[in-house]
């Protein structure tokens, strides 16, 4: 500044003593508001540092995510769990059901198994397996329809994926579609090539069996 | 509670010992002044009026977050058009250093939302309860008697109740209007999120503008330190003519320049600055110390403009240049901005789709066919239902087979649905990597569609004419 005499009064912070290229500072200190907040971050530290490593008060994250993740399973173990035989093939005369599924199937299915479920289009074979006869490959009961969709074809190389991500109603909704175009109780004729069809000791039943990969679903449950 | 004096060489608004000195600028009249005033409150009505002014169904502003819809004078973005924000922010920025190279600070003194808020409406209030900058400081000083008691109840019970305005319409422009008034209508119980919101804004409003005031400006405020360092001599900043002003002396001797050292720039500055040492970081270009000077000019008969608006080549004498590298760059830049951010906005479309590979195997090889299964996935950003159709596009040989386009996807408002691809190719036609092209239409309006290419992928043909590897052919 112009004056020098305007220095080291009672109300302006003193100078500090380097002096570089002619330029002197000001020992200004630091506003208090300034060094609370700074105060309050030492204390917010202490707490959070008590709290989360030394007394285990509250969730991390890992903790949080997880949790969640397992009453995500748990509501859906227990809508899978409650859907049975008889309540899909009930599903499967309920036309609202029928109708929500058949969507969900024209946007999902249809490239493969056909509009007509006949998985041909204009006389050429589509990469799926008929879903409006009575030969069945991995079993014809609506609950080992449902076990294929959701987990996909135990044999990848055949390319029917995993369709867990659609969510149970989904699911449900696209298997009462199908068994909608099948009589309860109606006769169920095992493919040629029907992995359950070679001696039904060793071949493991499809309704339990995982599928070999299941990428999409691999991933999301296991950590 | 007497302070000490204003320290002037460092910061004004922080004492030594780093308490926060409460600055009372006095009242100030004149042309700047006026204007000003006439700006914030034409800022104040927009601010207040825009929820409330229903385009096309929705208010003016809209942020609807809830429902995902943003609605700015009757045009309706989605989530999706975030991106377009890119450019206008980016371009508000170019906007920012354009302005700034040309006429410095404009912004902070005459129409950020802070300054408006502080000058216009919380100091006026102030100055009405407590009287004028003198009353203030004398009332700060004095001891607690029933009338310093009653003005201080006054004075932040209506802080209280603007900050409490300011929020809620800051929350109308989130909910509208009219969602404010339902939420209004239950217990805090309902809707905890608004609340803590409002009542979080009304807390932090209130303390800003009753007690950190300038603070935010001087020392938090990261805009005002870009802007500073966005001007160079050409800009327009407020200062002091030192050449006409000094030497300082009485309005009687003749040999002092036209400074009567009369310090009332300095009382009249919000931010505790003395602008005749020259520009300094906590000017905000507010020019009430130009309508103070001119003042006081014009009563000692002496031409006005010892302090005003110009740059800093002016107040050594010299020409101001407004066309220079600096501001044909910024234009540059700017025009660069627009430009991107008219693209970007003309690229929307009212559909979103991508195509991917879906999960499992890169392809299958089965019965003699290569084939490759892909996700099509599309968003309806319409308010309203709407249906598509896909389609190849492009020339495709009859031997591909593509399924899953037959069907038309409708899609409610807002809703995201995908589709299944199957591309089957007879095995002794695939070629290697081929691109496929699949369009999105919307069949209503038939105007909007979208094309998104996919990778079809199959064994690799050159590998066939080696023949099936047999282990006798690498053991000799």
């Amino acid at each position: 500044m112009d004056n020098p005499n305007a220095t080291n009064t009672p109300y302006e912070p003193p100078l500090r003593e380097h002096v570089y290229d002619g330029i002197q500072e000001y020992d200004q200190k630091l506003p208090n508001w300034w060094l609370f907040t700074w105060y309050i971050t030492m204390v917010w530290f202490v707490i959070g540092w008590l709290a989360y490593y030394q007394l285990g008060v509250g969730q991390t994250d890992q903790e949080i995510v997880d949790a969640q993740m397992a009453k995500i399973e748990a509501v859906r173990a227990e809508e899978m769990g409650s859907l049975d035989d008889a309540k899909l093939w009930a599903m499967s005369k309920d036309n609202a059901v029928v109708e929500a599924g058949k969507a969900t199937f024209m946007a999902t299915c249809v490239a493969c198994h056909a509009a007509d479920l006949s998985a041909t289009l204009a006389g050429a074979k589509l990469p799926g397996l008929p879903l409006n006869d009575k030969e069945w490959k991995h079993g014809g009961l609506p609950t080992e329809v449902m076990q294929i969709v959701r987990k996909g074809a135990p044999d990848i190389t055949k390319g029917m994926p995993p369709w867990e991500s659609l969510g149970t109603q989904k699911i449900a909704e696209v298997v009462a579609f199908i068994m909608s175009y099948h009589e309860q109780g109606g006769e169920i004729v095992l493919a040629p090539d029907s992995p359950l069809k070679a001696g039904a000791a060793d071949a493991p039943a499809p309704a339990t069996t995982p599928a070999p990969v299941t990428p999409l679903g691999a991933s999301l449950e296991s950590p | 509670m007497s302070q000490p004096k204003l320290n002037l060489t460092s910061l004004g608004s922080i004492n030594a010992d780093g308490s926060h000195r409460s600055l009372h600028p006095a009242d100030v009249k004149g042309r700047f002044t006026s204007l000003r005033r006439w700006v914030a409150l034409l800022l104040l009505v927009i601010y207040v009026a825009l929820p409330w002014i229903p385009i096309k169904g929705h208010p003016a502003v809209f942020l609807d977050v809830a429902s995902r819809r943003f609605h700015f004078f009757g045009l309706t973005f989605a989530t999706q058009d975030m991106w377009v924000a890119f450019f206008f922010i980016t371009g508000l920025a170019f906007s920012l250093f354009f302005v700034t190279s040309l006429f410095g600070r404009v912004w902070c003194g005459w129409t950020c939302p802070y300054t408006v808020f502080l000058e216009h409406v919380y100091r006026r209030i102030e100055r009405w309860i407590d009287g004028d900058a003198s009353a203030r400081r004398r009332l700060d000083a004095a001891s607690w008697t029933g009338e310093k008691i009653a003005k201080r109840v006054l004075k932040h019970g209506i802080y209280v109740m603007v900050s409490g305005l300011i929020a809620h319409l800051f929350l109308s422009y989130f909910v509208s209007i009219k969602g404010l008034y339902q939420m209004m209508q239950g217990p805090p119980s309902e809707h905890w999120l608004a609340f803590g919101v409002v009542f979080g804004l009304t807390f932090a409003l209130y303390g800003a503008f009753s007690w950190f005031r300038e603070q935010f400006c001087v020392i938090m405020c990261p805009y005002g330190r870009l802007q500073s360092a966005l001007t160079d001599d050409h800009s327009l900043v407020i200062g002091y003519d030192k050449q006409r002003g000094e030497p300082r002396g009485k309005v009687s001797d003749p040999n002092a320049g036209a400074c009567v050292s009369c310090n009332r720039c300095v009382q009249v500055c919000p931010t505790g600055i003395d602008i005749r040492n020259g520009l300094q970081l906590e000017c905000i270009g507010c020019a009430a110390c130009v309508d103070a000077c001119d003042e006081i000019m014009t009563k000692v008969k002496r031409p006005t403009g010892l302090i005003r608006y110009d740059s800093y080549n002016g107040f050594q004498g010299g020409k101001t240049r407004l066309i220079r590298p600096r501001t044909i760059f910024y234009s540059i830049i700017l025009l660069v901005g627009i430009t991107a951010f008219v693209i970007a906005f003309q690229s929307i479309e009212p559909v979103r789709a991508s195509a991917v590979r879906m999960p499992g195997a890169p392809y299958y090889a089965v019965d003699g066919m290569v084939r490759n299964q892909f996700l099509i996935r599309v968003i309806n950003k319409r308010s309203e239902t709407a249906r598509f159709a896909f389609a190849m596009e492009g020339d495709i040989s009859p031997n591909w087979k593509v399924s899953g386009l037959s069907e038309q996807m409708e899609l409610p408002a807002l809703a995201e649905e995908q589709q299944v691809l199957v591309v089957a190719v007879p095995e002794a036609e695939f070629r290697g990597k081929t691109t496929l092209k699949v369009r999105v239409t919307d069949v209503q309006s038939g105007a909007s569609s979208v094309t998104r290419a996919m990778e079809m992928l199959g064994p690799d043909p050159r590998l066939k004419t080696i023949g099936p590897l047999n282990a006798k052919d690498f053991v000799q």
